[in-house]
Formats: structure tokens, sequence, C-alpha cells
């Protein structure tokens, strides 16, 4: 996400868009994109690229191809990113002992052909997708990649100009069957997705347990080390049972609450026994006796103020 | 009352302490709440009633001031009467023969006195008239020994009374309005009604002519001798009793003495007059009071009772209510008295009878008060007296719930309510031939016609019907100067509460042919329907069956048949009131066979020998399951599977990463696929996968499809990822975000695997206790989606809504059918005040005082924390969750709360006029900002890739080319409106009305105000124009809508647009 706009910022521009009419809704709109450099630099790429609020909800990157085509040119885009894309970080799969670990130790330095099959195998693991072509947030923003720096300066002009020349670039023109179309086929293909077949789901099963087995090995190996070797200081890491990892979080608060249980039990071995326990029972079942009365009082009191009157209905 | 001692206890259940009425703090806060309404319902007789005093005196010395007039012959008299003062003598029917030889006469009064509510102060504010009984004894010597046949007196009255009319008129002309009208509706005894015609008119003064004490002996009077010899007939049939001539009769002479015993009552018993106030209001809310239309059992009736009750009623003649009762338990005494007693079975009563049983023997309902030698309940039919018997039970089974709720019921909610009391109305009208039904018993003809046509209907329904109940026609007053207006014509309102078990039985078997007179009997009865039939046990039986349910429910067919047939009505003169049952009580046998399914799925399950872990649970959890889905289950395409849930024992094979566990699933789902397929031939399986936001959550499903047979959706539980989550929402370490995930991960796995297997259960067995639950629910989940509610309130608690109506009806009976089903449900909802009470159905009967406390506390803790409703709305808790928000978490928001309650108060308003029924199912589009009508035929393409086959001219072709299609993940509207709500969650709000409803509504989020802010905006906005602000884009929202729907959608209205 983009930072909050401070004041050096550059404003947004507003790119009107033109949105042709529908039979099921005869009425020509049109949308408002708002633009600007990008301002969060990390890379190189974000140098030249825009940020882009408000992108219609059904945008995809043909959209987005054809419509800086017909503002600036064939050439000058190169990529789009949509915000939810962006945004869905991926859940750890680490095992839970590998990521206990991790703390305890320092990168290692992996061979680049080990990262590619690494890489290879998380996305043979991934979840198939159920959408031929995913909707967006309303509202929502997206990045723009163009080919140079310099396009980006060409982009912002253009779209200055159509503040007068009003002649806004139509949505969707030019787009054809590069984005695979919404609506019923839209549904037919989903309906179908949902479904991805018993035998690709195994692969994709298969796959994701290949990476995690994996995972889980190394981490077993590096608990092995790590209980061996001293560390920089010449302290040797203590390990619980010296065979696995150090105690379970869940373990500990096991043992707490049996513990707790333990002592409720001595306790209760010892009530109702002596006759000033009784009383005090006694005296304790009065006072909840009382309060029920309050309670309901209270309730009354309610119904009176609500209805004001209480009064039979007609 | 658990811990109270051994000697408590004992007296609590000695027979006739009432309900509740121990000295427990619940039982004081009834009593708070009983003194509260008493302060409220009073009377206010210093303004309303403002020189009333003044009149009554007038009238008083005016009656007494009257010439007496010499006996003259009564045609004679009626004549000259008539002719000088305008006024018609009210003379009951049939009027007196030209040459009657009796003569008439006018003398001083021998009293005049105020009598009634007024006297006793214990008239009520919502009282529907404001009558001041004044009555004028007439002296002794006007009648003579005979008078007490063939309605002498009652001339002798009549004429006694157009005397009284024509004298006040004289004097009041100006200032009073003057009618006549039937006292009670009894056609013997008209009265001379007046009112103010200046102020406004909030009171009447009744002015009634009866006779002093002891006018003829008793003996003449026993209800079981006659006194009507019409035409000089002295034929036996002639002579049969006239126990309701007698006992008119007999009332005319009991009016200071019954005055006299309310008094004393008064007297004695400081309760009384407080408890005769809550009588009133009791019986008033459930529509009775002395009026023969009214039951006849009223106010008067009732302090009667009590009155009695205070010095009788007990086996050995003790006093059944002790004077030191507070007025609340005084009237729960009676009700329960009330409930208790039969009246039909056998006469009761108070007081030593000096001659024989017999002598008060009748038909109808008796309450002998031997003193006055009287039956009390002289005006009541058998079904007003059933009618108030039920009543009284219902009004007990509340008492013994929790203390203040019993409040309500008792005293506050209207009972007399048809629709919600009866599950089917009829209007009768009165047939024309007039003679049929006259009886030596003045009666009137309404009350001859209505207890032949209660007979009839109680022998046709049989055991169809708990209750049959009849309600005649008020009568109305009329001016002097005109003839009484007889209900000649009219017509007669039934109501029917069903016996749920045999009301909608196709089959009547009656005797069998060797038992001929019975048969001839029944051949009789039922005319051309009864047919000859051989059944399997080898017997031959007269019997009937009835249509299907396809036009009208059984009950209906039955009334029109034997109304046409006993009585020659047509369907015009006989209309029934009751929403036509599209909802059949016989779809049961559908679930049935999906049961029976889902029972050969955890067969074919357990005999699963290859799975890597043993199977612990097969639950379903889908509402076909549970006799509680809208749309029959059915094995046609496109095939809809049922949701059904595994557990596995525990095991430590899971692994304590959630994304590994959720792909652990996946592999379990995949293994139980194959050996399922390998394991039958017959079954296919496809793994599909959820709409799942983040990888923790569970991402795919199995569906195992049998062929030609039903298809079911499984899902696997693991223990070790509630554990997880568990374990995160209570790690502190772990940063607030990520808690609040887990939390709600927990809470969605708990309803999926906890909560909804039990949920199933409960409401399936329920379903089988009670059989109008399951069309109940039905029918109640179809005006949810009709109203486009359904897709924001969880289809689970609509069925606790509508469990709740059933497991707690009072004031009511427990529902019968579907429709009063529904209505209770209507009821619940529309009286319930949901920002300020959680609702608790205890369908376990499990929850104990402390739980409900606790759970009281944590709704208002709830409220406490989100006073504007942000996050909990509806608050619901139930015996297997005392959470409360398991089925409202994700809906409904306030707005549609809100909504809910607004449409059920319609209902309630509709029914209660009998206004027309179809409109309950006829949602109004008026009020939403967008209208978005699908296209049925796009919907229908889509479905028919899943098998939904057009009808296939060759039946062979279409079924084969639909052997391996995939299950329906979810129906095309449901997934379209789910995108929708997904792309635009702050812009729209989305209604639409589940599976079959082609028409998605929405209504634009009232808070996104401009903005000046580019970035992280909540939906689309446009330029204002006005320097730099924003508005949303509702234009460009809308076009994109439709460019996602494109051909999916027809059309898109926009309020106002045309």
């Amino acid at each position: 996400m983009a930072e909050q706009p401070s004041s050096s910022q550059e404003e947004f521009l507003t790119l009107p868009i033109s949105i042709p009419p529908l039979p099921s809704f005869p009425v020509p709109t049109t949308h408002h994109i708002y633009l600007r450099r990008n301002a969060k630099v990390l890379t190189r790429d974000d140098k030249r690229s825009l940020y882009l609020v408000n992108a219609p909800v059904d945008s995809t990157e043909p959209h987005f191809r054809s419509l800086f085509t017909s503002l600036v040119g064939a050439g000058k885009f190169e990529a789009v990113t949509f915000e939810c894309d962006a945004k869905t970080t991926k859940s750890s799969i680490e095992p839970a002992q590998a990521l206990r670990l991790a703390s305890h130790q320092k990168k290692r330095k992996r061979e680049e052909e080990e990262e590619a099959q690494r890489i290879r195998d998380e996305v043979a693991a991934e979840m198939p997708s159920t959408w031929s072509r995913p909707l967006h947030r309303s509202g929502g923003s997206a990045v723009v990649l163009l080919a140079d720096e310099r396009s980006v300066d060409i982009v912002l002009k253009a779209v200055k100009k159509l503040q007068k020349t009003k002649q806004y670039p139509v949505w969707g023109e030019g787009v054809g069957d590069k984005a695979p179309a919404l609506g019923s086929s839209w549904l037919k293909a989903h309906n179908k997705l949902v479904y991805p077949g018993n035998a690709a789901m195994q692969a994709v099963v298969d796959a994701f347990f290949t990476v995690y087995n994996r995972k889980e090995a190394e981490a077993e190996r590096l608990a092995r080390e790590l209980r061996n070797e001293p560390d920089e200081d010449g302290f040797v890491t203590v390990t619980r049972g010296g065979r696995v990892a150090p105690a379970r979080m869940d373990e500990a608060e096991e043992a707490k609450r049996k513990m707790l249980e333990r002592q409720e039990k001595r306790k209760d071995e010892t009530q109702n026994f002596y006759r000033w326990q009784l009383r005090e029972k006694k005296k304790a079942e009065q006072a909840a006796f009382l309060r029920e009365f309050e309670e309901d009082k209270n309730k009354l009191r309610a119904m009176r103020e609500k209805r004001r009157k209480v009064q039979p209905d007609t | 009352m658990e811990n109270s001692s051994a000697k408590r206890r004992k007296l609590g259940n000695g027979p006739f302490v009432p309900v509740g009425t121990s000295s427990t703090p619940a039982a004081s806060a009834f009593a708070d709440a009983t003194e509260e309404l008493l302060l409220d319902v009073q009377q206010d007789y210093a303004k309303p009633f403002d020189g009333v005093d003044d009149i009554l005196g007038q009238f008083k010395t005016t009656i007494e001031a009257l010439e007496p007039q010499g006996p003259a012959l009564i045609s004679d008299a009626t004549a000259k009467f008539e002719k000088a003062k305008g006024i018609r003598v009210p003379y009951p029917s049939p009027r007196p023969a030209k040459d009657s030889p009796y003569k008439l006469a006018f003398a001083k009064p021998a009293q005049v006195n105020v009598v009634g509510s007024y006297v006793t102060k214990t008239m009520i504010r919502t009282q529907a008239t404001h009558a001041i009984d004044m009555i004028v004894v007439m002296p002794a010597d006007l009648f003579q020994d005979k008078d007490f046949r063939d309605l002498r007196y009652f001339y002798k009255r009549s004429f006694y009374l157009a005397w009284i009319c024509a004298g006040l008129k004289k004097h009041f002309k100006e200032s009073m309005e003057f009618n006549f009208q039937f006292l009670h509706g009894n056609e013997l005894l008209p009265v001379l009604v007046t009112q103010p015609t200046k102020t406004s008119r909030k009171y009447a003064i009744r002015v009634i002519p009866c006779a002093p004490e002891n006018l003829f002996p008793t003996s003449k009077l026993w209800p079981t001798s006659n006194s009507v010899r019409r035409n000089g007939n002295d034929s036996k049939e002639a002579q049969a009793p006239t126990p309701f001539y007698n006992a008119t009769l007999k009332a005319e002479s009991l009016y200071q003495s019954y005055l006299r015993l309310l008094h004393s009552a008064g007297k004695t018993c400081p309760g009384f007059k407080d408890a005769c106030i809550l009588g009133r209001v009791w019986l008033q809310q459930r529509g009775f009071g002395s009026d023969i239309s009214q039951g006849g059992f009223g106010s008067f009736e009732f302090s009667v009772l009590v009155a009695l009750l205070l010095s009788g009623g007990g086996r050995k003649g003790e006093p059944l209510l002790a004077k030191s009762l507070g007025s609340s338990q005084m009237v729960r005494a009676a009700i329960q008295y009330l409930a208790n007693t039969n009246f039909q079975k056998k006469p009761l009563v108070f007081g030593t009878h000096p001659s024989d049983p017999d002598a008060m023997r009748q038909d109808g309902p008796v309450l002998y008060d031997a003193t006055r030698n009287m039956n009390l309940l002289w005006k009541m039919t058998p079904w007003s007296a059933n009618l108030l018997q039920q009543f009284a039970k219902w009004s007990l089974a509340g008492l013994k719930d929790n203390s203040l709720d019993q409040f309500d019921p008792l005293f506050i909610i209207k009972v007399h309510d048809k629709s919600q009391i009866y599950d089917l109305q009829a209007n009768v009208s009165l047939p024309s031939a007039a003679e049929t039904f006259q009886s030596q018993d003045c009666h009137g003809r309404t009350w001859n016609f209505s207890e032949k046509l209660y007979q009839v209907l109680k022998k046709a329904l049989g055991e169809r019907a708990f209750l049959i109940s009849i309600y005649m026609p008020n009568m109305a007053s009329w001016a002097v100067s005109t003839a009484p207006t007889l209900a000649q014509s009219g017509s007669v309102a039934v109501g029917v509460i069903y016996e749920p078990t045999s009301a909608f039985r196709r089959m009547d078997l009656g005797p069998e042919a060797e038992q001929k007179k019975e048969a001839a009997k029944y051949q009789e009865f039922w005319g051309e329907k009864s047919e000859l039939r051989r059944f399997q046990d080898g017997g031959i039986r007269e019997c009937i069956e009835w249509a299907k349910e396809s036009s009208a429910s059984i009950p209906k067919q039955i009334i029109r048949y034997i109304t046409q047939l006993h009585f020659g009505l047509d369907d015009q003169s006989v209309s029934l009131y009751g929403a036509e049952a599209s909802i059949s009580p016989s779809d049961t046998q559908y679930f049935e066979v999906a049961k029976e399914a889902f029972r050969t799925l955890e067969h074919d399950l357990r005999e699963l020998q290859d799975l890597p872990l043993h199977i612990n649970q097969i639950a379903g959890i889908g509402p076909e399951l549970r006799y509680a889905s809208l749309k029959l289950p059915s094995t046609e395409k496109p095939i809809q599977p049922m949701e059904v849930v595994i557990s596995f024992e525990a095991s430590g094979k899971w692994t304590d990463n959630l994304v590994a566990n959720q792909k652990l699933k996946i592999a379990f789902l995949l293994k139980i696929g194959s050996s399922l397929e390998e394991f039958k031939e017959e079954i296919k399986t496809h793994l599909g996968l959820d709409k799942a936001v983040n990888e923790t959550h569970n991402l795919a499903f199995l569906d195992v499809v049998y062929e030609d047979g039903f298809a079911f959706r499984l899902r696997v539980r693991s223990d070790a990822e509630e554990r997880e989550l568990e374990m995160q929402t209570r790690n502190k370490q772990l940063d607030r975000h990520t808690q609040a995930e887990a939390a709600a991960s927990l809470a969605i796995i708990r309803r999926l695997y906890t909560n909804l297997p039990l949920h199933t259960q409960t409401v399936s067995s329920w379903c089988t206790r009670l059989p109008a639950l399951s069309p109940a629910i039905r029918f109640t989940k179809r005006w949810f989606a009709c109203h486009k509610l359904a897709s924001h309130i969880n289809e689970e608690l609509i069925e606790l809504l509508v469990l709740q109506a059933f497991l707690k009806p009072f004031p009511w009976r427990t529902p019968t059918s579907a429709f009063t089903g529904f209505l209770r449900t209507m009821h619940l909802i529309s009286r319930w005040d949901w920002p300020e009470e959680p609702l608790v159905v205890d369908h376990s009967d499990s929850i104990t005082a402390e739980e409900r406390s606790a759970i009281f506390a944590r709704f208002r803790e709830c409220r406490k924390l989100d006073p504007r409703f942000n996050r909990t709305v509806l608050f619901v808790a139930d015996s297997h969750d005392t959470g409360g928000t398991t089925f409202t978490r994700d809906g409904p928001s306030r707005v549609v709360a809100n909504q809910m309650v607004k449409l059920a108060r319609s209902v309630c308003e509709l029914v209660r006029a009998n206004g027309d029924l179809k409109l309950l199912l006829q949602p109004s589009l008026k009020h939403y900002d967008v209208v978005i009508t699908l296209n049925p035929k796009a919907l229908k393409a889509i479905l028919r890739e899943h098998g939904a086959s057009k009808q296939s001219y060759y039946k062979n072709l279409g079924e084969r080319s639909t052997a391996a299609v995939l299950p329906l993940a979810e129906s095309p509207a449901a997934t379209l409106l789910q995108d929708l709500r997904t792309q635009y969650s702050s812009a729209l709000v989305f209604f639409h009305g589940g599976q079959d409803d082609h028409v998605i509504t929405a209504l634009w989020n009232p808070e996104l105000d401009q903005r000046t802010r580019k970035v992280e905006m909540p939906a689309s906005f446009k330029p204002t124009g006005n320097g730099d602000t924003l508005e949303i884009d509702r234009a460009s929202i809308l076009a994109e809508i439709a460019r996602i729907g494109g051909d999916m959608i027809e059309k898109i209205k926009v309020k106002g647009a045309s």
C-alpha cells in the first residue's frame, strides 16, 4: 500500500474514462481513475511506475494495456499489479518447530540451483484459482509498470491534456477476447474450476508435502546441530529431552492447567464439611435470591420506562 | 424451591396452592408487576363520568314518578301505546298473539338501583364500552302465578320497559339518545340503552327491568322443566326441557342476591376487588365477555366464581380460596380452577343441593350455585366452555415458566386473535330456511344453528380437530321506534385447531359392513362420499378417501363437503380463511428418503477399511437432513449436495501448522474419495474448492455423488486445528490482529463442526416430535426469502426462532399447523425488542438459572461494548451454545434486523384484520435504491451445464447425456451475489431471496460521505466539481455491475428513474 500522501507529494491527476452503455444499464457513464507517480520507491522498477486509485472492478492487464495504448501509443505499458494481488501475505507454511528454531539460527546461504528448485516446488504446491478472471475491490488501487521513466512523464502529460480535449479513452476498447468475458460464461467457467479434478488436487497436495516435509527434516537437522554446536559465545542451546526441540508453549500450559485442577480438587474436598461452611453457603444463596429479585425489579422498571404504561394490548 | 425444607415442599404440593404463588422473589416480582398493571388499567371515575350520578338520580326520580297504568288487554294496550308514544314495544319473538287473553299494566317500581361494575368500581380503561347498569325492579303484583309460562313474563317486562322508555324520553329528549338492545345478546331480554348526545360518548346507561326476588317458585324453573308450550301442543316432544328459558327467568330475580354476594365478598376479602379487575383483563384479552357472542363468561361471572370459591368449592364444601390471598394469587388460583374443571362432563355444584342432582342435569356446561338455584354458566355454549378451559390451561402452562416472563402472556398479550389461535377459520352464512332451527328453548336462531353446526363439524372432523369453536355475531342495538333487528341473516365464524398427527389423514375409516346399524348411520351422515372397501386385513368397512391436498387441505375439503350435505350451503356461503398450504405436512416423506440416503453414506464410510484414522462421527449439517430446507431434497439435476462433516479419532498425526493441516485435510478427502469409488461403483467423488480468503481456512470439500441418487458434501474436522487456534487466541504474545483473526476462524470452525451437528440433531428430533414444526419452519423460510431477508439471516437462526415459538407458545397452544406456526413466529419477532433483550431458546430444558443470568450478563456486556450494534446485533443463545452469537455473527445488520421486526409486525396486523393472505408473500421493491433483475434464461443455461435438462423429447437421451456432470457448487445467483458483496462491501447492501429469486436488490450505504482523500477509497468515487471533494460514483458502480453480470442481468433499475 502507498503511504499517506504528504504535502510535498505530487497531487493525484484525474483520468476520466468513458464507459459505453450496456443494454441492462443503458446509461453512458464516466469512470474516474486517479493516478500519480509512485511515491514508494524501493526498487529500480518503482521509478518507472504509476500509482492508480479507483481501478474499475473488472480491470485486467489487457484493459490497461489498451487504455495506455490509446493514451500514449503502443509500447509504453509493461505490466499492472492490483492491490489484492500484492496484499495477500502468504501464511507461513513453516512447521512450528522450524519457526521456533529460526530465531536461534543464522540464515543459511542457499545454492542458486537449490533455490530455483524450491521455487518450482512451491509454485506446484499452490492452490488452483477458481476464477477465470478475478475481480477487484471497488475503489481499489493498482500499480502500473511502464517501459521507462520517461514514459511516466508522457502519460502524466497526456492525462493532463485530456482535461482540455475531453476526448476520454473508452474502457474495454480494443480488448476483444484477450480478457475472458464476464457474465454467464464466466460463472460457467467458475463452476468448472471449483472442481479442479481429484488427480490434479492430489498432485498439488503431494507437491505441498514435499516442500513441507523437507522443511521439517531441515528443522530436525538444525535442532540436532544446535544441540551439539556451541554458538559464537561458546554456549550450547539446551533443548528439551535432548531429542526434539525446546518445550512447546502448549505443553507448558497443559502442565499449568493440570496443576490448577489438582489445587481445585483439594479445595473441593474440604467443602461442605463444617457448619460454618454450610452457613456461608446458605447466605450466598440468599444473596443470589435477592439479587435475582432485584434483577426482576430492574426488568420491570425497564419495562415501565419502555412502555411508560403497563397496558394490555388491544 | 429445590432447597426448601421438607415442610415447605409438602405445602407446595398441596392440592390448591396455585402455581408460582409461593413467596419466592420471582413471585413477588410478579405481584409487583400486577400492582403496576392495576394502577394503569384502573378506570378514572371522576372525569369521564362527570355528571353521571346526577343523571342517574334524575332517571331514578323520573321512573319512580311515572304514572301507573291500569291493566288492559295486551293487543289493545300495545296498539294504543305504540300509536301514542311512537315507540315500538320490544317484544321477544314471537310477538304476542292478537287474541292473547292476558293483561298488561304499569306500576311504580319496587326499587330502582344502580348495580354492576360502576358501583363496585371494577371497570377498566380498555373496555370497549363502559356501561352503567341501572335495574328497575318491577312490583310483584304485576304478575300472576302462571306468568313464567310461554314468554308471558317477558311480554309484560317488554311493555314495562317501553313505558319507562316513554317516560324517560319525554324528560331527556334533548340530552340523551335512546336505543333498545338485547341484554348480553339474549333475545328474551330487551333493555334500554341511553347515551348522552352532547358529551363525547364514553359511557352508556343501561336501564334493565327485572323481577323481584322469589317471584316464581324454584320448583317451576328447574333446568329440567319445560315452560314453553308453543301452539298449545302438548305432545311429548313439545315438553322438552327449556333450561335456557328457565335460567333467563331465574336470573331476572337474582340481581340483588348476586349484588349482595359480591358486596360481602369485597368486604371480607381485601384482594377481591383487584382480583375482579385482573380477571376482567384476563378475560378481555381472551375475547370473553358476558355477551353470548363473547362466550357468556364475563367479568360478572368471574367475580361470582371467585366469590363462590371464597366460600366453598372444595371436595367437602370447604373454601378453595383463603381470604388472605393477594389479588394476583387469587386470579391465578381461579384460572387454575377453570383449567382443572370440566364443567361439561358432570355438573359442578356449589353448596348443598336440596333435591336430587338429576334436577339440574342439562346439556352444556353447568356450574350450579345451589344457594340461588342457578347455573352460573347458563349463557355459555359447549364450545365456549371448552375454549375457556383451554385458555386457562394454556395460561397455566405459561405460569410454570420463569417469573416475569409469564406476566405478558397472562395479561398483556392480546390472545383473542383468531388467526393465532386457530389453524383454520371459516365464515358460515346462516341458511335462509328459517324453520329448520327452531327449538323449544329460546336460544334464538343463530344459537340453534351454531349448535347444530358444532355437532356436525365435531362428528365430521372427529380426531382431526383438537378444538372447534364458533363465534356468533354481535347483536346491534336498534332505535326505539323500530322493530328489533333479529339476526335472521348474517354468519357465524368457525375456528378449528388441528390435532396435528391426524388432521391430514387421507383415509377415514367407518364401521365394518357387518354392523348394519352403524354402517347405515355412517352412510347417512356422510352421504355418497362413504364407500365400502375391502382392506388388507380382510375386513370390509365403510370408509372415505379424501382428495390429495393439491387444491385445498383435507380439513377444508371436509368442511366444504359436510356443510353442503347437511345444510345445503354452497361455496359462496362458506368462506374459508387460512393460507393455502403449498407446503404440505406430508412432505416429510421426502426428508425421510434423504435421511435414509445419509444413513447409507454413513454405512459406506464406516465400511472403508483403508483410512489412516478411525472415523469417530459422521454428522449431517445441511438443512435437508433436519427437515428444514425450503426446497425438498431431491435427486434431480443439477445435483445439490447435502452438507456432512466427518470427525476422526484424536490423533497426533496432524501437524502443528494451520496451512499444512488444511492440505492434510485435502489429502484425507482425496483418500476417502478414492476408497469410496473403489468400494462402490455407483459412487463418484469430486473434490471442490471452498471460497477461502486465507490459506488457513478450510480449503476444500468432497462431493460424493451416488448415481441416480443423492449427493453429499463432506468436510473433515481436525481437532489439531481447533487446538492450535484456541492457543493462538489465548497467546498474549501474538499481536491483536492475529488474535482476532484466530478468534474469528475459531468461531467459524466451532459453528461448522460443533454447533451445526448438534443443531441438526435438535431440530430434527423436535421435527419428529412436533409434526407442524417442519412445515412451519419451511413456510417461515419462504417468507424470509420472499422479503429478501434470507441473504442476511442464517437459516439456523430462523429455525431457532420458529422452535422458540413452538416451545414457548404461551398464551396459546403449541402451533399445530404450518401457518399458525409461522404466525406465532411473526408474533414472537414482532414483540422481540432485540436491542434490549437476548433470546434464549432452551430447547433441551437444560439452562439453569445461573446460566441464564450469565447469558444476560454477557448480553449486557456486549451491548455496553458495542452500543451502536456494529458487531453484535441479534443475541440468540440456545441450550447447546450460550455464547449467543453463533448464528448471528454474519448477519443481520441493525438495519436488516429492524426491517425484519417491522415486516413481522405488519404480518400480525394483516392477519388480525383478516387481510388478503396473498399479500404475505408479495415483497415490496419500492424502497430499494437499486433493483437488479436477473435473466432467468441465462441462469438456466448455467444450470444446464450441470445436467438440468430441458424437458427432452426423448427421455432416454436426456438422461444419458447427464451421466458424468459435475454437481453444482452453488446456485449461480448466489455466486454472483457473493461476488458483488465482496467487491462493494462498503458501498451497497444487497438483498436476495435465495436460489429461486431472480431479483437482487440493494440499498446505498448512507454513511459514505463526501471525502477528499484519494487513497484507501472504500468504493468508486468521482469528483463533485466542487474543489477537491469526491462523492460516491453511483452510475459507474452500476455500470460495473452491469459489466460483471453481462448477459445474466436483464435490467438494472434505479429508484426514481423510470
